[in-house]
């Protein structure tokens, strides 16, 4: 149970057009996001184009993999992540081939299945439909760690937009409890 | 009365007499094969096969139908509607209603053609594409089965791909279909169809208007927003079907006043209008609607059909410019003009009585845009072209912005319109405003957002005024078909992978990225000897793109279909050709039979041809269908992030080794087989990953030796130039020594014993254990069971 202060208030879509009729994410703290990994039997990590630009994001997401969490590297994030030492468990497929892959129970490239998946670096259009997928084909727990609210995600942050130095100081807060 | 022996009339009830066509034997060009005019379930053997491999994904849009009055259902999580159809149904006959809407457009715009052209030119007129071209219609002969050689005869290819439309159009309706691959291989069934209307469509173009015939060196034609002399009258056309456009230019060729005036057009018009006469322009995509109607460029509009703006008459009335709409598919509320003089109808545009008219007569529209583009141009002589009339006019709009990010919500990119208006705001600096014009789409949804009702898109332009204006390339105009005796000197590199692959950038402007990305991809295949092909919106855009010495890919790379060239083959309808091309392959250099033969070509292209489509920025119907023929035909395509919006794509899973696996018909075994190509629809998020993708995607199981070592030492460079290591399945392509690029030879050795576990013998420098497969030069792979049979014989 996620208490109300663990909540953010109801957000803005990333897309105030991307309507669906099931449940929308539950926008949630990090300290949610920390609970989540630290039940999961096998989290994992995914990364998007956006470490191509933002080197903040590349940043936490090797202190993520130093923390232990396998890094699934897309979209050319392996590059910035294998140069800092990151060992990604796939750097070639892309979100759209990982997210098929995903759906497949037989998917256990480190020999279980993912049950927790957390998205760092993504256009949110691409993901929204990634983790729409994932919502109605899976059971997967999804976890949008950017910063627009997704409401397809099981979880995901609140709209962090318009500060990002907030977004960050989230992000760090998830790595200093895992 | 005696009764002599004979037939009763009775007797007669099934013999039908058919009066008006005579019907002609079809000439013994070929033995018909299996599939001649195949209906809705002909090819379902071979579309089961291909989805058996390439498992459909869905990422729906929305979780719920409301297509009938049992509804809205709920459908989340896979459940059931009131009609009993599921999520993931739904969604493929979505896609299946996008992929009939996209096929309906290239076939309607093909009738109109056809019937408009044989009324002008007669049925009797020769399908004639040039010296070089013999297989004139490869897709016509392998779909339909037959040879066309006059206009009249592409109707009967026209009536097949119609009879098929309207089939899988009905198959969408409720209570048919209850299984999502059964309606993927319908709409794949509509867009094979849609292929067929595009040939037709530009094959008649080509032979009633005279449009170059597969010649490679055409005429290169300014393109961009600041090509026109705005000291002349300026004509715009915009939209798809040239037919009612084109005597414009007849019209001033004729009258001799050709060079007073400039005819530029958007979208694929303006390719077929280069097509016509190359002293036509470019202004650019869809994207640029907005951004020229806005500046005021032009002086008259001629709007024709498909991915125009459906508030043209809003926006160009806004501006005080005339709409002439010529197309029944778009007449836009306006007033049917047909039969009025031609003078009447100036008289109500310039005098401003009618904000536009409906004017489908051709000939009057050649006659009407030009009179009207003088007498609006004599009034709008002190244009100003930038947006706004002044800078505080400009500073003032900015003003009103209060950062509350209602179009950031909105944009289809969350371009951060916000931050570039608040630093407008407190510097005067319009950098951050600017930047957003390399990207936006000018789709206007920003404004309808916005609660200040601020003209965003205009400040964007504004903004980046100069950089837009310097925007004037070349694009070299469409040669349409690839001439035989090209195929024939590439299909053997292609078929053996000395070529390392066919790149064919196809499709809209919705990029993730500047316009100037698509250059940067594509240039990267081309400075490696892949062939690249391009049509549409994206040929446009490649032409509107220079480098540090102000050339485009066209002034830079030759306009063959071969090695390290860039062919731009049209228009939409152009996309034909490249299917075309591949079927030639098969044909020509494999001499492969096409009468009736689809799923044998196919299965030729699945396993032999690494052609790949590639649409950096899909966003219409037609990009779905077109898209779809292509994976039918064998060809994988990569679209941009926004493709997955089509909400379905076609993904295998590589590390399922019995989903991999062909026919030799060599050694007459089922032998499992490296998954390549592994994806037929996938969709990249960035440059970087959609040019690894492209290469890894051209790999094919029949590649030689060489070739496979051609493939793999561009596909190992590329990942690791822009992924940062060696591809995750780099060896499972590997099936001896021979494939591994030389130059890495050793070191690949090395990691295929540390990290994957083969023998090797490094005395010989060899694999002895760990392939999948080995090489055999006369592995001859086939899925399709009768074509397995027929060869092996």
């Amino acid at each position: 149970m996620i208490s109300k202060e663990e909540k953010f208030p109801i957000a803005k879509r990333y897309n105030v057009a991307d309507v669906q009729v099931s449940r929308d994410a539950t926008a949630v703290k990090p300290v949610v996001v920390v609970n989540l990994i630290k039940k999961a039997k096998n989290p994992v990590l995914i990364t998007g184009g956006s470490l191509l630009r933002e080197e903040k994001l590349v940043e936490i997401a090797v202190k993520f993999y130093e923390k232990g969490i396998p890094v699934i590297a897309t979209g050319g994030s392996s590059k910035p992540l294998i140069e800092k030492g990151v060992k990604p468990l796939f750097k070639t497929y892309t979100l759209h081939q990982i997210t098929q892959f995903l759906l497949d129970e037989d998917f256990k490239p480190n020999g279980k299945s993912f049950d927790v998946v957390l998205f760092l670096g993504f256009l949110p259009y691409y993901l929204s439909r990634m983790l729409s997928a994932l919502k109605h084909f899976s059971s997967i727990t999804t976890i949008a760690i950017d910063e627009f609210y997704h409401p397809h995600a099981k979880f995901s942050f609140t709209n962090l937009t318009k500060d990002k130095e907030m977004h960050y100081a989230m992000l760090e807060e998830i790595l200093s409890r895992i | 009365m005696l009764m002599k022996k004979g037939i009763f009339v009775d007797e007669l009830r099934n013999v039908v007499i058919k009066i008006g066509e005579i019907a002609e034997e079809e000439e013994e060009w070929e033995s018909p094969g299996p599939t001649p005019k195949p209906g809705i379930i002909e090819l379902r053997k071979w579309d089961h096969k291909l989805l058996e491999r390439y498992e459909p994904f869905y990422a729906p849009m929305q979780d719920f139908c409301n297509l009938c009055t049992m509804g809205p259902c709920d459908l989340s999580f896979n459940k059931k509607g009131a009609c009993g159809i599921d999520l993931r149904t739904a969604k493929a006959r979505l896609v299946t209603i996008a992929c009939c809407i996209g096929a309906s457009a290239h076939t309607a715009h093909a009738r109109h053609l056809v019937d408009h052209l044989i009324e002008e030119f007669g049925e009797d007129l020769p399908i004639n594409l040039g010296g070089d071209v013999n297989v004139e219609a490869p897709l016509i002969r392998t779909v339909v089965g037959i040879k066309p050689k006059t206009l009249g005869d592409l109707r009967k290819a026209l009536e097949w791909a119609e009879k098929e439309i309207v089939k899988v159009l009905h198959s969408v309706h409720i209570g048919n279909e209850e299984n999502f691959v059964d309606y993927e291989s319908k709409a794949m069934h509509v867009s094979m169809a849609d292929h067929v209307g595009m040939e037709v469509a530009d094959i008649a173009q080509i032979v009633a208007f005279g449009f170059p015939k597969a010649k490679p060196d055409t005429d290169l034609v300014p393109t961009g927003f600041g090509i026109v002399d705005t000291k002349k009258p300026v004509i715009c056309v915009v939209g798809h079907n040239v037919m009612y456009s084109r005597p414009i230019i007849d019209y001033l060729e004729r009258s001799g006043r050709i060079d007073e005036f400039e005819v530029a057009g958007l979208c694929c018009t303006a390719h077929d209008m280069t097509r016509y006469r190359s002293k036509a322009k470019i202004f650019g995509p869809i994207s640029y609607q907005l951004r020229v109607i806005r500046a005021g460029l032009p002086d008259v509009v001629v709007s024709d059909e498909q991915c125009i703006r459906a508030d043209l008459v809003d926006a160009c009335s806004k501006m005080g410019i005339p709409l002439i709409a010529t197309s029944d598919a778009a007449v836009r509320g306006l007033t049917d003009v047909s039969d009025w003089k031609a003078e009447d109808i100036v008289e109500a545009l310039v005098s401003g009585k009618l904000k536009g008219v409906f004017l489908p007569v051709p000939e009057k529209v050649g006659e009407v845009a030009p009179k009207v583009a003088e007498e609006i141009f004599k009034r709008n002589k002190d244009r100003k072209y930038k947006f706004f009339a002044s800078d505080d006019e400009l500073k003032a709009e900015i003003a009103k912005c209060t950062q509350c990010m209602s179009c950031v919500f909105t944009c289809p990119h969350n371009l951060r319109i916000d931050i570039g208006m608040a630093q407008a705001q407190k510097t005067g600096d319009l950098s951050k405003l600017a930047i957003l014009e390399e990207q936006c789409l000018a789709c206007g949804k920003c404004e309808q957002s916005c609660p200040k009702q601020i003209k965003i898109v205009n400040v964007i332009m504004r903004s980046n005024f100069e950089k837009l204006y310097a925007k004037t390339g070349k694009t070299r105009v469409g040669r349409g078909p690839i001439q035989d005796t090209e195929i024939r000197k590439v299909g053997q590199p292609i078929v053996f992978g000395q070529i390392p692959g066919v790149i064919a950038a196809v499709g809209c402007i919705n990029f993730p990225d500047e316009m100037k990305s698509i250059v940067e991809i594509l240039e990267e295949f081309l400075k490696r000897k892949y062939i690249v092909v391009t049509s549409g919106c994206h040929a446009m855009d490649i032409g509107m793109i220079k480098d540090e010495e102000g050339k485009t890919l066209y002034e830079k790379y030759p306009g063959n279909f071969d090695a390290g060239c860039i062919v731009n083959v049209g228009s939409c309808v152009s996309n034909a050709h490249i299917a075309g091309a591949a079927i030639k392959i098969a044909n020509i250099f494999a001499m492969r039979p096409l009468r009736g033969n689809y799923a044998e070509i196919a299965d030729y292209i699945l396993n032999r041809v690494g052609a790949v489509g590639f649409s950096w920025g899909p966003y219409s119907h037609k990009a779905a269908s077109i898209a779809t023929g292509f994976n039918r035909l064998g060809v994988p395509v990569v679209v941009g992030p926004h493709g997955t919006k089509y909400r379905r794509a076609y993904i295998g899973k590589p590390w399922k080794n019995d989903k991999w696996w062909v026919y030799d018909i060599k050694s007459g075994k089922k032998t499992f087989i490296e998954p390549a190509p592994d994806s037929l629809l996938v969709a990249v998020e960035t440059k970087e990953e959609a040019i690894v993708q492209l290469a890894r995607l051209c790999i094919r199981p029949n590649d030689t030796s060489m070739g496979r070592q051609i493939k793999l030492t561009h596909y190992i460079e590329l990942s690791k130039k822009y992924m940062g290591d060696l591809p995750d399945d780099w060896h499972i392509y590997v099936r001896s020594e021979a494939d591994l690029p030389l130059k890495m030879r050793e070191e690949l050795l090395k990691v295929l014993e540390e990290q994957h576990g083969w023998k090797i013998d490094w005395d010989k420098k060899k694999i002895v254990e760990g392939p999948l497969r080995g090489y055999d030069a006369g592995f001859n792979p086939t899925v399709v069971e009768e074509v397995f049979a027929k060869y092996r014989r």
